[in-house]
């Protein structure tokens, strides 16, 4: 009874799984914007060294994935949001989710490939 | 926001795959167009924030009337300049 209308360009199971992933994901990516805002202005020096350091850590590592999984998830369901809203020509529409969709994700595997092997100075 | 977030993503690729690619992304920040466009970010992200923690308070069911709406809607462009001038002066 719960999925009657078969939405498949959404990220979540039902528009409640929607409603729920939306904001989780924005608190996780709130907490890491208010993180890395205050490490970048309470930073005395930016070097190279400072900066691979900070993404040598493993809880570094993993709070940026988390980010960019927030990321992924929020910006999937978001557009799907808007341009169900907007555009109401569906081959274009189902364009515009795979072109974001797959934006999102390469910004995914891109964070995954760059922080993986950094090991600091 | 999705264009910023590839900029970003851009720029730490960049920054922390080696030395002289951390040295250009620090040197493309000491320009102005570079700062502009991250000042354009900022103020995205900042704005987008403040409206998504409004809309997150209007989930519990606060600000629903004609004019806590209106009146909290105001709030948050007040609140988005607020934090792109602040992003401006933390800039220049």
């Amino acid at each position: 009874m719960v999925k009657m209308v078969k939405a498949a360009g959404t990220f979540g199971r039902s528009g409640t799984h929607d409603f729920v992933l939306l904001r989780a994901s924005a608190i996780i990516m709130a907490l890491y914007t208010i993180f890395m805002v205050s490490f970048l202005v309470s930073a005395d020096t930016l070097n190279y060294a400072v900066w691979t350091n900070l993404f040598a850590h493993l809880g570094m590592k993993i709070f940026t994935m988390l980010a960019l999984t927030s990321v992924l998830i929020h910006g999937w369901i978001g557009i799907w949001q808007v341009i169900t809203d907007y555009v109401k020509i569906s081959g274009l529409r189902a364009f515009i989710q795979f072109v974001v969709s797959v934006a999102l994700i390469v910004y995914w595997l891109a964070g995954l490939l760059v922080v993986w092997p950094v090991e600091g100075v | 926001m999705l264009i910023s977030v590839g900029l970003l993503v851009w720029a730490l690729a960049t920054s922390l795959q080696s030395a002289e690619g951390f040295a250009m992304v620090h040197e493309l920040f000491t320009g102005f167009i570079a700062k502009f466009i991250l000042w354009g970010i900022l103020t995205a992200l900042g704005y987008h924030l403040v409206a998504g923690i409004r809309h997150m308070i209007m989930d519990m069911g606060y600000f629903e009337e004609l004019v806590s709406g209106r009146i909290t809607a105001q709030i948050s462009f007040v609140l988005g300049i607020v934090l792109s001038v602040l992003a401006g002066v933390w800039l220049w």
